[in-house]
């Protein structure tokens, strides 16, 4: 029988972040299931939902009842490439099976009334850069002027009026932020075949501010690279308080994204302005946690304790904020 | 002029453009993110030249300021939109346009039926369960929505053919059905925040179940075709 108040995780359990907030809940007594995505082929699942969403789970030895979940951490991997399941055929068994897993546990992620880290659609924000820095905008942070666009001369004149320019995906997928140089110019044609973003380059102190519930935990980033994450020295990093009223800005921007776990990629500039580039929704906190000492796993999991807040999820409440 | 984004694949899409050709309308297809002349400005300072951004329909430049609605017919674009693209590279580029259609239909001040979100081009995108919750939430009677993996079954399967379709649109909803599934379907258009939606219920009696929803309309009705015009040509003021 399920308990209760059972915790569930969902991805690998190799996934440095899952690893980290199971430790502590572990430790803490709560009864925790690790949905291991790799077992996906001898994992089976229905749904049935109507006013009331109920499902079950049926792991190897395990039947869940996932009314019994109170709180619930995500970090799926594309089912493609699950070691369990990569190289299987297009059309074949395995890899339907493991997207009609990967879909239904999607789909009981977005109604559960359990407390969900975090709910696949508020996640999908993040999927575009330019569009969650409107919603960045409208909440108080500053954008650094940017120009999207197919038109090579017209990212020269951006480049020239800017100075220094950056350049970097405008979806989600993961890009090394560059400087735009000389040796760019040759490939600028390259420009017309996709829209491509252009930003000014924003000198100042880097920061990644997780916002968990209330809480916010910030680690200022030392780093002379274009972007820290993959630069050859490595970058260095402390702990560090904001000022109030970021932290309560950084917290309303979670709050509007209704994400209760985010990670913002900030930059003070020397005059004191904010700006901020991006919102992860599914932070890989334990970089900065085993860098600087900061308690995220912890936080993360005190919030998976407490469970949903008494103000239920509401699917008629407004998805997105009118940004025009 | 309004633009009608669509899949290239999409020959209602040209039928629509033909019905109001009298009016200035265009098919733009994600193949007119692979012409130069698209600028777009956003952020500090850039807020000055956004009045000369350029959108980019059947290959030509278009000052953005002349666009005056957006009839979106693309959840998203996929991999085969852009087949002149090499083929270890499509699916980057067609994410990346997905993203960068998302930020320009969401900051468009002209009507755009159905607006964008995170998850979908044309409205959101949710599962046949969230269609079902939100309406058994509603108070509307529904059919449960069930899924197996061990089964065949899938939620977001077609309903069955001898169901009844409702269409909203703007200010109108045609479909032949008792007054109170019109008004249902009046309310799941809110709650979804959309403009245009197919519903289909299991028959056209009072208190017939909900089956599931669409906000995609095929528009091959021409009333459909002249509401979404209408929408379309109204000042957003007057579609909130």
């Amino acid at each position: 029988m399920t308990d209760p108040d059972t915790i569930l995780l969902w991805g690998l359990p190799s996934d440095p972040p899952i690893a980290a907030v199971a430790d502590p809940l572990r430790r803490a007594g709560c009864p925790v299931i690790l949905l291991d995505q790799d077992g996906v082929l001898d994992t089976e699942m229905t749904l049935n939902v109507a006013r009331n969403v109920e499902g079950v789970l049926y792991l190897e030895d395990e039947r869940l009842d996932l009314s019994m979940v109170k709180s619930v951490y995500l970090r799926p991997y594309d089912s493609r490439e699950l070691p369990s399941v990569a190289g299987a055929a297009e059309n074949g068994a395995a890899l339907s099976h493991a997207l009609a897993v990967q879909d239904m546990m999607l789909s009981w992620s977005e109604l559960a009334p359990a407390l969900v880290l975090n709910r696949p659609s508020h996640m999908a924000a993040n999927n575009s850069k330019p569009y969650q820095a409107l919603w960045l905008e409208s909440l108080g942070f500053k954008i650094p002027p940017t120009l999207i666009t197919t038109d090579p001369e017209a990212a020269l004149q951006f480049w020239r009026r800017h100075g220094t320019v950056i350049y970097k995906s405008v979806s989600g997928v993961r890009s090394i932020v560059s400087r735009v140089s000389d040796a760019h110019t040759a490939r600028f044609d390259d420009i017309a075949s996709c829209p491509t973003q252009f930003q000014q380059y924003i000198e100042g102190t880097e920061y990644r501010i997780h916002v968990i519930g209330d809480t916010v935990i910030a680690s200022e980033i030392l780093s002379a690279a274009d972007d820290y994450r993959y630069s050859a020295e490595p970058a260095k990093m402390l702990a560090c308080e904001l000022p109030g009223a970021v932290a309560a800005r950084c917290r309303r921007v979670a709050r509007s994204m209704k994400l209760s776990v985010a990670g913002l990629d900030c930059k003070r500039t020397r005059d004191g302005s904010w700006y901020c580039f991006e919102v992860n929704p599914s932070p890989g906190f334990t970089y900065f946690e085993q860098a600087t000492g900061q308690p995220i796993a912890d936080a993360i999991a005190q919030l998976l304790m407490a469970g949903p807040p008494a103000l239920q999820w509401d699917p008629a409440r407004r998805e997105t904020p009118r940004l025009r | 002029m309004i633009i009608i984004l669509a899949s290239r694949w999409d020959s209602t899409a040209e039928a629509v453009a033909a019905r109001w050709a009298h009016r200035s309308v265009e098919v733009m297809t994600p193949q007119d993110l692979c012409v130069s002349g698209w600028r777009q400005h956003l952020g500090a300072c850039e807020s000055d030249t956004s009045s000369s951004d350029v959108a980019v329909v059947q290959r030509r430049l278009l000052p953005q300021r002349e666009i005056t609605g957006v009839l979106t017919r693309l959840p998203w674009v996929t991999d085969g939109e852009v087949i002149e693209v090499a083929a270890h590279d499509r699916g980057y580029v067609a994410t990346e346009m997905t993203a960068f259609l998302l930020f320009w239909l969401s900051r468009l001040k002209c009507p755009v039926l159905n607006r964008p979100t995170p998850t979908c081009l044309s409205g959101p995108y949710w599962r046949a369960e969230k269609w079902v919750h939100v309406a058994a939430r509603a108070g509307i009677p529904v059919q449960a929505a069930r899924r197996d993996t061990q089964s065949e079954s899938a939620a977001n399967a077609l309903p069955p053919t001898t169901s009844v379709a409702v269409t909203v649109i703007g200010r109108h909803i045609f479909g032949d059905a008792h007054p109170e599934l019109l008004a249902q379907s009046r309310r799941l258009s809110e709650l979804a925040e959309v403009a245009l939606l197919t519903v289909r219920f299991a028959d056209a009696e009072r208190g017939a179940a909900f089956l599931g929803a669409d906000t995609f309309s095929s528009l091959d009705d021409e009333r459909f075709k002249e509401a979404a015009l209408e929408y379309l040509c109204k000042t957003p003021a007057a579609n909130q």
